[in-house]
């Protein structure tokens, strides 16, 4: 049940959909939709995670129906097909999903009769059928995995014994994700690991089809992607390994480390020499800069995989007093909400923070006023108004930010902590 | 408006926003009234009225905008947020606030039982959190079609309320041209707030209506052309508030900055309000701020002191000009914009000695007839192509033509290895006479130094295939039956 928002921290799902597809190289979305789904979709999840847009097909570049009042009267089918077959014809991918906007969804046009017309010919056209109000970009992501399950990932491949897929980070949706997911993948490599993410190196619908002869799922995510991981336990036998939150610093990145090398039974030198290696770059440059940054009590309002990265690092490895940490995620079942408190709320040496889960913006505003001896705020970029009018640090670093463009950066793993320590310096 | 006009802008007469040709051949055909009515059979992504309608008003004072739709719709204002609160800081303003945006979220429950309650929900929200003076709820293709009678629901809200509650009619399936969505916006101003009511006149004030996509120092840079006449701006709506638009009838002219905003409003004005106005032309470019000055000036008789300030301006940046034109001069130009920019950065080339080579606009009406037909006599025959972007069009005409420059976004034709620069940038000046200083220099350099696109073309990863490129690039466009 989707409820009434101010500044909701995401899009419908196409909006989640089409931030999956757009990261995979050489797919191409189809929208039958109204005229206004390509740019609102596009808007509201690239166009708030750091500035940068699919460069194959994003926005107005994207093929769409463009539903008019004709279309949504007597239904759209025929304007589907000539869209699909322009499409085909024109663009050079490697498949093409159609997504069903509100208006496809309400009238009830049958596009699966439509896309399979096309299979029929061999063309790789593929429905995803769950219509944009059937919830938020989250379940849009998760709708795009069971899609992409359903009709890419192949049966009866052998298994890859070194394989591993990388999942949880959202592209186009965390701010980071393209940086985290080549961090996390940098250290996988160094345990001998070859890394499907789907998402990074032009990896497209090859890395996906393989993806079933994995040895490990890994998730980087206290919440999302159920479905999916169970789907990939069944049907292909690939287990999965979750990792309740973004591993930030040495401690939690190290414990990721460990936790996948005995998952797929790595060689316990090779595990220790990667972490002992790891965590002496980290120290090194720490420890040319003892004190640079005062000490903070912090606020922390983010997605779930932030919330929980920043919290721990902070709290854990660099000694800041959390005081609030504010999950702007729509976790709805308890046993997420348990995982999630359990890595904010047990820290190693600090008082625990007050740990509320909030999407609305005048709430979570209302939230972060109570407390008066914050003095560094970490959200995003709707944050900077509380932070201006308490006078406190802003940090902004998660989804969603207009205000700055991110390439590579990443705050994740080793290196990652290093950029993040950088960035929260404040000479005022 | 017309009191017979819908909102919806492809009911006017002679409004075309699918067709390809030459200059020559359409401009002849469409004075025929020969143009056929048709339809693209493959098309990419547009831009729906509601985007329009919330962006126009997004930064209104002591506002609060609810989007009776799912969660997709407020996408796109979510991502203007950073217009709002850049320009705030633009204006000086210390504490930077968000605009109050609330979306009732309708899922599949609420298309099935109607999402009147939610609405509701939304506009109590908006009442208890903000006070606001005024709350706007946008209705989507989602409220539309299930039916909901958002008129039913503020008529009862209003009753307890002191904000006024104005519904904007903006469903995206409504309209194939975004521009209507500023015509909804319109609409319901002049329903719920000016409601027929006259004021008495005050002397030297002018509407001008702006859309978001003004910066902050073009801005001031009319305002400061209209202080020249002796006349104050009421700038509407972009950083205005629920006073200036209740001022709107006092006024004893208007005029609007973007030819296709606010042109039906003001005829309007004229029919209910006898206010006169001028709708002329984007002030890009020293022709078309000539233009659009003599336009406002005329309206007050002012004619005299206009052609002063003109012929001192003309003195003033011509030499300038004469610099630009002479690494301008002869280069061939490609353009694509909305209906008011496409057509502006047109007439600008020409202060340039540049040769227009393509023109990509959206709309194909009388307005557009008068611009192309005074294009074509002084360039050579030039490809239109009508269309609201459609990259796959655009990048085929870019290719095959091969222009110096390319004016318009640039994410498609930078990666052919053309040299490209915007006309539109909300944030740094384009308009009045020192704009076309600032854009000539931009698209000198740009051609001067092109290195940054010459190698991104060489490692850009364009989504069609080779086969498109030899393509008609109007085959899709189809005359409807």
């Amino acid at each position: 049940m989707s409820v009434v928002t101010e500044s909701p921290r995401g899009n419908c799902v196409l909006g989640g959909i089409n931030a999956v597809l757009g990261a995979i190289d050489k797919i191409c979305p189809i929208y039958h939709s109204g005229p206004g789904c390509c740019m609102q979709t596009s808007a509201g999840e690239a166009g708030l995670s750091g500035g940068r847009s699919p460069h194959f097909l994003s926005g107005v570049s994207l093929p769409s129906t463009n539903m008019l009042e004709r279309e949504v009267v007597f239904g759209g089918v025929d304007k589907l097909r000539s869209t699909i077959e322009g499409a085909v014809e024109i663009i050079d991918a490697d498949a093409y999903f159609v997504l069903t906007g509100c208006t496809a969804g309400i009238i009830g046009d049958d596009i699966k009769s439509v896309t399979a017309e096309f299979l029929e010919r061999g063309i790789k056209v593929y429905p995803i059928e769950t219509p944009g109000f059937a919830g938020d970009s989250y379940l849009g992501y998760e709708a795009a995995f069971k899609a992409l399950l359903t009709y890419i990932v192949e049966d009866n491949l052998p298994k890859q014994e070194n394989l591993v897929n990388l999942f949880g980070i959202m592209p186009y949706h965390d701010p980071f994700w393209a940086g985290n997911l080549e961090e996390l993948t940098r250290i996988l490599r160094k345990l001998g690991l070859k890394v499907n993410t789907f998402f990074t190196e032009h990896q497209g619908i090859e890395a996906i089809r393989t993806s079933s002869s994995a040895a490990l799922n890994i998730i980087v995510n206290p919440w999302l992607l159920k479905g999916a991981a169970e789907e990939y336990e069944e049907r292909f036998k690939v287990p999965t390994l979750r990792i309740p939150g973004l591993p930030i610093g040495a401690t939690d990145t190290s414990t990721f480390v460990r936790r996948v090398g005995e998952a797929l039974k790595l060689d316990q030198a090779l595990i220790d020499s990667v972490i002992a290696e790891e965590e002496e770059y980290v120290y090194n440059f720490l420890e040319t800069a003892i004190g640079a940054l005062s000490w903070k009590r912090f606020a922390v309002v983010a997605d779930a995989n932030t919330a929980v990265g920043v919290t721990r690092f902070l709290a854990n490895d660099y000694s800041f007093t959390p005081i609030i940490t504010i999950v702007t995620d729509p976790v709805f079942r308890d046993g997420d909400k348990e995982r999630i408190s359990d890595q904010i709320l047990k820290l190693e040496y600090a008082n625990p923070p007050k740990l509320i889960f909030e999407t609305d913006q005048y709430k979570i505003t209302k939230a972060l006023e109570e407390y008066e001896e914050i003095t560094l705020l970490i959200g995003s970029t709707n944050e900077r108004e509380i932070a201006m009018k308490m006078e406190i640090q802003c940090s902004v670093i998660a989804y969603p930010i207009t205000d700055r463009l991110i390439f590579n950066r990443t705050y994740a793993g080793y290196r990652g902590s290093l950029t993040f320590v950088e960035d929260l310096f404040d000479n005022l | 408006m017309s009191n017979t006009y819908s909102g919806i802008r492809e009911s006017r007469p002679h409004t075309f926003n699918d067709c390809g040709g030459s200059s020559r051949e359409l401009s002849s055909e469409f004075g025929k009234r020969c143009l056929k009515a048709a339809d693209r059979t493959f098309s990419q992504g547009l831009q729906c009225q509601q985007i329009n309608s919330m962006s126009a008003l997004m930064s209104l004072e002591e506002a609060v905008f609810i989007a009776h739709s799912p969660q997709g719709c407020v996408g796109c204002t979510s991502m203007a947020t950073d217009i709002y609160r850049v320009g705030q800081a633009h204006r000086g303003v210390k504490l930077i606030k968000n605009p109050r945006i609330i979306v009732s979220n309708l899922d599949q429950r609420d298309i099935i039982l109607g999402g009147e309650g939610k609405l509701k929900e939304a506009i109590e929200y908006a009442k208890e959190r903000y006070h606001p003076k005024l709350i706007f709820i946008f209705t989507s293709c989602a409220s539309g079609i299930i039916g909901d009678d958002i008129d039913a629901v503020a008529r009862e809200v209003q009753e307890d309320s002191e904000a006024l509650i104005i519904p904007i009619h903006c469903d995206g399936f409504k309209s194939k041209v975004c521009a209507s969505g500023f015509d909804a916006a319109f609409l319901s101003i002049s329903k719920y707030i000016l409601k027929g009511e006259k004021l008495p006149k005050q002397e030297g004030l002018i509407n001008l209506f702006a859309p978001v996509s003004i910066s902050y120092k073009d801005q001031l840079e009319m305002e400061r052309m209209l202080g020249l006449l002796g006349l104050r701006a009421n700038y509407i709506p972009f950083f205005s508030s629920l006073e200036s638009i209740k001022t709107i009838p006092a006024a004893e002219a208007s005029t609007s900055i973007c030819k296709v905003f606010a042109d039906e409003f003001m005829k309007e004005l004229w029919e209910n309000y006898e206010i006169p106005f001028s709708h002329t032309v984007m002030p890009i470019g020293v022709r078309n701020t000539d233009k659009w000055f003599r336009g406002v000036a005329g309206l007050f008789g002012k004619e005299a002191e206009a052609d002063l300030y003109i012929e001192k301006e003309h003195a003033r940046i011509l030499p300038e000009i004469e610099k630009i034109k002479q690494r301008l001069q002869g280069k061939r130009v490609f353009i694509c914009g909305g209906t008011g920019r496409s057509f502006a950065a047109a007439a600008l080339i020409d202060d340039f000695g540049m040769e227009l080579v393509g023109l990509e606009t959206p709309t194909y009406d009388d307005d557009a007839q008068t611009d192309i037909e005074y294009l074509y006599a002084i360039h050579k025959d030039f490809i239109i192509d009508i269309a609201n972007m459609q990259p796959f069009e655009q990048i085929n005409l870019v290719n095959r033509l091969k222009p110096d420059v390319f004016i318009g976004v640039p994410v498609w034709s930078a990666r052919l290895g053309i040299p490209t620069t915007h006309v539109l940038d909300m944030k740094r000046p384009t308009m009045g006479y020192d704009g076309i200083l600032y854009l000539g220099n931009k698209i000198a350099d740009q051609i001067e130094n092109p290195g940054f696109n010459k190698k991104l073309a060489k490692h850009a990863r364009l989504p069609y295939k080779k086969s498109w490129y030899e393509e008609d690039p109007f085959k899709f466009i189809k005359p409807l039956e």
